[in-house]
């Protein structure tokens, strides 16, 4: 088991964004988040890259990644009015990707804001 | 002044990291040199770090900010309006000299006053306060936004389609109009009939009828997680969670982006390379409007 | 390859006047001969290098808090329908990224300078900029209200001033220096101003805005920045502010500078009812300093909101109209203030801004000191240039417009006497040549051998707002991107970067100053330069 320490990470649970926290990590999880309140402790702590869930599910049935990528493209581009909902919980890339596909779908973008 | 919110149980580090107790050229003795000010329903854990706390009656903040808005005005304000918030006037009126006096007045509030009894109304009533006392002196107000990156999704609707949320594309350009093109209002009438879930789990958050209708049409989810909403999609993607095994962006509560950096490395991909890839499938397929159509709609 | 026949080529680069000539395009550049590819004949058409927009604001925290703030405005502006392989967007006041390429190229600018970016947020900026399809673009960093550097200055810490003006840009993967308000915006942050050149900054005990404005001329000039200082000076909007502008022209003591919208900046008259144009001291001033170069930040009557760092004038705005007001305070760097606002015709200090644009541009001789520019969107939008190439081009249609001024305005303003009709040639040279030199972009706005292949090209008209605002062909880089009205073409710009040298000490000597007063930390405040897309780096020679 390798440890690595990552210095400044950012954390992404509330609105403060705090850039200040070291996070010390095995392979598989955070074992420590240094200056990170409870919140964000708790969010680092409770990750971990163990597959705890399959790739993807159909129909609550394990399906391959690329299977289910084409299953979602066929549901959004057969839809009249597809929704584009979230983006809280993702990095901008994502949410970048997010208008660009309710742009190409002509479909409906929102996120929790709207709540 | 805090209004409305709970930092010390929602944004823990806000006072000491950012709002309070920070030392500067102009406050070096950091929490001494500022008055810190809470006003809520009820004594929360962060009424213990306030100097003052204002227990407002629930669904009073409106009027509330509008006594105050007329007090530093020097207007007259009756009794048994005053009463009715649940603060005297002799609070209002040391509050009020207190904001006068201030060198720099902030505002944080939070959803106890947007997402109660006047919602949107309190928030530009609070707004308008703090507008108005820079005839005086220097005043800002800014909300305290949760989820994350929830202001990352903010910032970038509005740079890409004018709007920040509540936008429908179903013309091929984007409009926007809360309350029609909302996701809960959209779910609750049944307009939707597919639905992209990414980094919310509404199936957990949402009105039941809203998650009936989820239910009811093809949903997809992008989660880190099996979620509520996984549990009654059509189809649930497996990601990496950001920040944590996913490089890339967050836009902190004050719009200011800052970059992530992850300590693991998952076995699943990120939400990005994921929309990507979904877009890439998509595109592949024939475009939803008629080609020669955008001729007919730039015309109408 | 491309080749363009038998056009009437404007390139006051190479003192080309309407001669008939072919150019050939191979790999974006300009070379002297191309057998293959596509021929466009352009007998009897006009061609120009591309427009380059000196001063504009198209990203960042600013224009996307305006984009929020007037969701009125989007619902009743253009809109750019979705194709199958082009982004939908909003045009209007504060158009949309994609929309801001679209509406630049389409009326044939090719590259623009955004004017004003917080290095706090610079990362938020090149993201939006890499959004800003076809257009090549560069930015400005805020320096003039940093509380950092004033501290550098109030303690003569001159050469550690001038190493950290270098970090800061090179942080911000930025183009050069812009000061706004210089003190001003600092002295905002107490609900103050900075109006006196001479007075100490609120919060400072002897710095003054005078002292700001020549060590960061010094420190642009000896940093050796293709584009010098570019100032946006005291008293932005106020009457009488003439003496304040040319009071801050003395302060560079000599060395070079661009002055932006100076139209904001030349007002005499003590207070609203008294306001007058003082242009043809501005101008003076102009005309005997070939050194600094100016935008006009002309006014056009009609709707638009406005954007600046000047913190306390958009207070003072708001007051004044009663409109919607958002402010932002960027931490110890800078601020910014946004109000909504409409020109009109039969206000007396509107009609006055339009006359002084105008003559402005006008009154100053060369046409390669003096650039196009509205300030977008705080004197109007960009795309409404082609409105302002008719008012120079047409004394008939300024006489048109002047009569539907105030009657009191003839005793204010001196357009009236100016017969002045601007060339096709001097169009081309403030349009574009102009303010490419300013930049020091000296590939651009030139269709010399080796520059980039940035064309527009023109059918001749006589209505010349229509002839500018619907170019018959739009070519970036070699690739045509619009043709006949459409466009055709997306690519994405470059980004233009300045790597000024600084000592290698620098960042250990700034650190513990960061991190007594900033909320971030200091390893995350760089932008990185994989964030930007396609970047040209300038690699300074520093001058002593």
């Amino acid at each position: 088991m390798t440890l690595t320490v990552v210095n400044n990470a950012t954390c992404t649970f509330c609105g403060c964004v705090c850039d200040d926290i070291e996070l010390h990590a095995d392979e598989t999880r955070i074992l420590k988040a240094k200056k990170a309140c409870v919140l964000g402790t708790a969010w680092f702590l409770n990750h971990t890259v163990e597959r705890k869930y399959p790739d993807a599910l159909i129909d609550g049935k394990e399906a391959t990644l690329d299977e289910a990528i084409e299953a979602a493209a066929t549901h959004l581009h057969a839809a009249d009015m597809p929704l584009v909902y979230g983006m809280s919980n993702t990095t901008c890339e994502a949410q970048r990707e997010c208008v660009a596909l309710a742009d190409l779908l002509g479909g409906l973008l929102d996120s929790h804001t709207s709540l | 002044m805090y209004w409305g919110g709970n930092p010390a149980e929602c944004h823990p580090r806000h006072f000491t990291k950012y709002a309070l107790m920070p030392k500067s050229k102009f406050l070096p003795r950091g929490r001494k040199d500022r008055t810190a000010v809470l006003v809520d329903i009820r004594p929360t854990k962060s009424a213990k770090a306030a100097d003052i706390f204002l227990q407002v009656r629930p669904g009073k903040d409106f009027e509330l900010i509008t006594i105050l808005r007329a007090l530093i005005k020097d207007q007259k304000v009756s009794e048994e309006a005053v009463a009715e918030t649940g603060i005297t006037l002799e609070q209002c009126t040391d509050l009020i000299e207190r904001m006068k006096k201030a060198k720099f007045g902030c505002v944080f509030f939070g959803m106890g006053l947007s997402m109660t009894r006047g919602k949107h109304m309190n928030s530009a009533a609070l707004l308008t306060l703090a507008a108005e006392m820079n005839a005086f002196t220097k005043f800002v107000a800014m909300p305290m936004r949760g989820h994350g990156n929830v202001t990352g999704a903010d910032v970038i609707m509005r740079w890409q389609t004018g709007y920040p949320f509540g936008i429908t594309f179903n013309r091929g350009y984007p409009r926007y109009n809360p309350g029609e093109f909302s996701t809960v209002d959209v779910l609750v009438r049944g307009d939707a009939d597919a639905a992209f879930i990414i980094g919310a789990d509404p199936g957990a958050t949402m009105p039941q009828p809203a998650i009936d209708h989820l239910a009811r049409i093809p949903t997809i989810v992008l989660d880190p997680h099996v979620t509520h909403t996984s549990n009654l999609a059509k189809v649930h993607i497996t990601t990496a969670p950001a920040g944590i095994a996913a490089p890339g962006t967050a836009y902190r509560m004050d719009e200011i982006p800052l970059p992530l950096k992850p300590a693991l490395k998952s076995p699943y991909p990120t939400d990005e390379e994921v929309v990507r890839r979904i877009k890439q499938a998509i595109v592949k397929k024939p475009f939803w409007m008629p080609e020669g159509a955008q001729m007919t709609a730039a015309q109408v | 390859m491309l080749r363009i026949t038998g056009g009437k080529v404007y390139d006051p680069a190479n003192g080309i006047d309407g001669e008939v000539r072919d150019l050939f395009v191979s790999e974006g550049k300009f070379v002297a001969s191309a057998e293959e590819g596509r021929t466009i004949d352009a007998t009897g058409m006009i061609v120009f290098p591309g427009g380059v927009d000196v001063h504009t604001h198209v990203a960042g925290g600013a224009i996307n808090f305006a984009r929020a703030m007037t969701p009125e405005d989007h619902r009743r502006t253009q809109a750019f329908i979705r194709s199958q392989s082009r982004r939908s967007g909003i045009g209007g006041m504060a158009p949309t990224t994609f929309a801001t390429g679209y509406l630049y190229a389409g009326m044939g600018w090719t590259t623009v300078n955004e004017a004003a970016v917080p290095v706090l947020s610079a990362r938020h900026t090149h993201e939006e900029l890499s959004d800003i399809p076809i257009v090549d673009k560069s930015t400005l960093t805020l320096m003039a209200n940093n509380e950092i550097m004033l501290d550098l200055m109030e303690k003569g810490e001159y050469e550690r001033a001038k190493n950290v003006v270098a970090w800061y840009i090179w942080a911000a993967k930025s183009y050069g220096v812009k000061a706004v308000n210089p003190g001003g915006v600092a002295a905002w942050k107490w609900g103050k101003d900075a109006k006196q050149l001479t007075s100490p900054i609120e919060g400072f005990t002897r710095l003054t805005p005078g002292d700001i404005i020549s060590q960061l001329a010094r420190i642009c000039h000896e940093l050796g920045l293709p584009h010098p200082l570019h100032l946006h000076c005291n008293n932005l909007g106020a009457p009488g502010n003439i003496s304040t502008t040319l009071d801050t022209l003395n302060h560079l003591d000599g060395h070079r500078a661009h002055i932006a919208h100076s139209q904001y900046h030349a007002y005499g008259g003590d207070d609203w009812d008294e306001m007058r144009s003082e242009t043809a001291q501005l101008a003076e001033y102009f005309n005997t300093h070939p050194n600094v170069t100016t935008d006009a930040g002309a006014v056009l009557f009609g709707d638009t909101v406005t954007i600046t760092a000047d913190g306390p004038w958009q207070h003072l705005l708001y007051k004044l109209t009663g409109r919607k007001w958002g402010n932002l305070d960027v931490e110890n760097e800078t601020g910014c203030g946004i109000v909504p606002y409409t020109y009109r015709p039969s206000n007396l200090v509107n009609a006055i801004q339009w006359s002084v644009g105008l003559e402005l541009l006008l009154l100053i001789k060369n046409p390669w000191q003096v650039f196009l520019s509205t300030d977008h969107p705080n004197g109007g939008c960009f795309w409404r240039y082609p409105e302002i190439i008719q008012l120079l081009m047409c004394a008939d249609f300024r006489t048109e417009c002047l009569k539907k001024l105030p009657d009191k305005i003839k005793e204010r303003i001196t357009l009236p006497e100016l017969t002045r009709e601007y060339t096709l040639y001097e169009i081309a040279t403030s349009m574009s040549a102009g303010p490419a030199r300013a930049l020091g972009l000296h590939h651009k706005g030139n269709l010399g051998l080796g520059c980039d292949a940035d064309i527009v090209i023109y059918e001749e008209d006589k209505d010349v707002a229509r002839m500018f605002g619907h170019p018959r062909y739009v070519i970036k880089g070699g690739e045509v991107v619009i043709e006949e009205g459409d466009i055709r073409a997306t690519p994405d710009g470059h980004e233009y970067i300045s790597r000024p040298h600084y000592a290698p000490d620098t960042d250990e000597f700034l650190r513990p100053l960061f991190e007594d007063c900033y909320t971030m930390q200091f390893e995350n405040y760089p932008v990185e330069m994989e964030r930007i897309e396609k970047p040209a780096i300038h690699d300074c020679v520093p001058n002593s």
